[in-house]
């Protein structure tokens, strides 16, 4: 479907507010500030994703969500291995060098994933009127390309263009995340309807 | 000195000796490299679907078959002989798992499938398959050598 600017806008105010609360929840989770960026809304191929998230095989650790519902869609939060090393430090309250492929850090990892996508799917929900749940999440600690080519191709298609909205999320000291949010081809006009847009 | 040169997410390229053929970060998608061990000269595509299933739009640097004719009309443009050509390929893991939701569509499965037929189509023998798995993977391709170095990130390196 063609985007308008009003549309865009749109999807922007509803990045702005879902990753608002996704930046207030992280932060009372690690007692420390979060600041977000102002969100940006992508429709590119997903070819020149690269030029959104940098080199492909940098490591991450990307947590994903299938969000369900009327306006269903995929909400994908992912770290820097350094920034995630940070998080679970914190949550455990230790200095001791973290294995992040140890399964107490990914179920750390997966609730802090799971905390951020539930409060953006609840701003979503109360913004749009449409009732939505996240699934369990998932994780994988691995290249940054190879997690979001996995997602973005689960379905075994892949539309010439695709939207997405995207925030960075940055910490004082050294936190650096980014959530993208890809909404599901027919949820898109759900809820820029809901909006009435 | 070798020049190295990056394939890109639903792009291809070809290389002479002693040139290296890079695309990084596979998951579900492909990295398939055919050279002509005897004209030293190869390509790479990295294909991010089985099929184009006849669609004309987009672009067909996307699909396992629409790609592989495009690489194989450039490599042969070098001069090299189609019956000696050899391939490899990298890549197709399944990279998540839900808990107890099994994936409908393993497209890492179906990538790989669709690039081994689209291969034997065209009969050019694959000599090396490193796909599956739940990791990513980077892969080098030495045209000259055929060698093919496949870096992850927990799961080692190695030259196949």
């Amino acid at each position: 479907m063609e985007i308008t600017q009003l549309q865009l806008d749109a999807l922007r105010e509803i990045g702005n507010v879902g990753s608002g609360h996704a930046a207030t929840a992280l932060s009372t989770l690690l007692q420390r500030r979060i600041d977000m960026s102002v969100p940006e809304v992508w429709a590119v191929p997903f070819e020149q994703v690269t030029s959104i998230v940098g080199q492909l095989d940098t490591p991450q650790a990307v947590i994903y969500v299938k969000v369900e519902g009327e306006a269903s869609g995929k909400a994908v939060f992912f770290f820097p291995v350094e920034s995630a090393e940070i998080v679970v430090k914190a949550l455990f309250g230790t200095n001791e060098p973290i294995d992040l492929y140890n399964e107490m850090a990914q179920s750390a990892l997966k609730e802090v994933g799971n905390i951020l996508v539930s409060s953006f799917i609840m701003a979503l929900t109360q913004f749009s009127g449409i009732p939505l749940q996240p699934s369990v999440p998932a994780l994988a600690v691995d290249m940054i390309g190879a997690t979001l080519d996995a997602i973005f191709l689960e379905e075994g298609v892949l539309e010439d263009t695709v939207l997405f909205i995207d925030t960075q999320l940055t910490g004082i000291p050294k936190i650096e995340g980014q959530f993208i949010f890809l909404p599901d081809d027919g949820s898109l006009k759900k809820l820029l309807g809901a909006m009435g847009v | 000195m070798n020049g190295v040169i990056t394939v890109g997410m639903a792009d291809f390229k070809t290389a002479m000796v002693p040139d290296l053929l890079l695309t990084a970060g596979l998951g579900s998608c492909i990295g398939i490299c055919i050279h002509d061990p005897f004209l030293k000269v190869g390509g790479m595509a990295h294909i991010m679907l089985p099929t184009a299933n006849g669609s004309l739009g987009g672009n067909p640097a996307k699909y396992a078959d629409t790609a592989l004719v495009l690489l194989l009309k450039e490599i042969s443009g070098m001069g090299a002989l189609k019956s000696r050509l050899r391939a490899k390929m990298a890549g197709g893991a399944q990279m998540f798992s839900f808990p107890g939701k099994p994936p409908v569509l393993k497209i890492g499965d179906r990538n790989a499938e669709a690039v081994e037929q689209e291969l034997k189509r065209h009969g050019i023998p694959l000599l090396v398959a490193d796909v599956g798995g739940n990791f990513g993977r980077t892969i080098h391709f030495d045209v000259g050598t055929g060698e093919l170095r496949i870096r992850t990130i927990n799961h080692g390196e190695k030259v196949v």
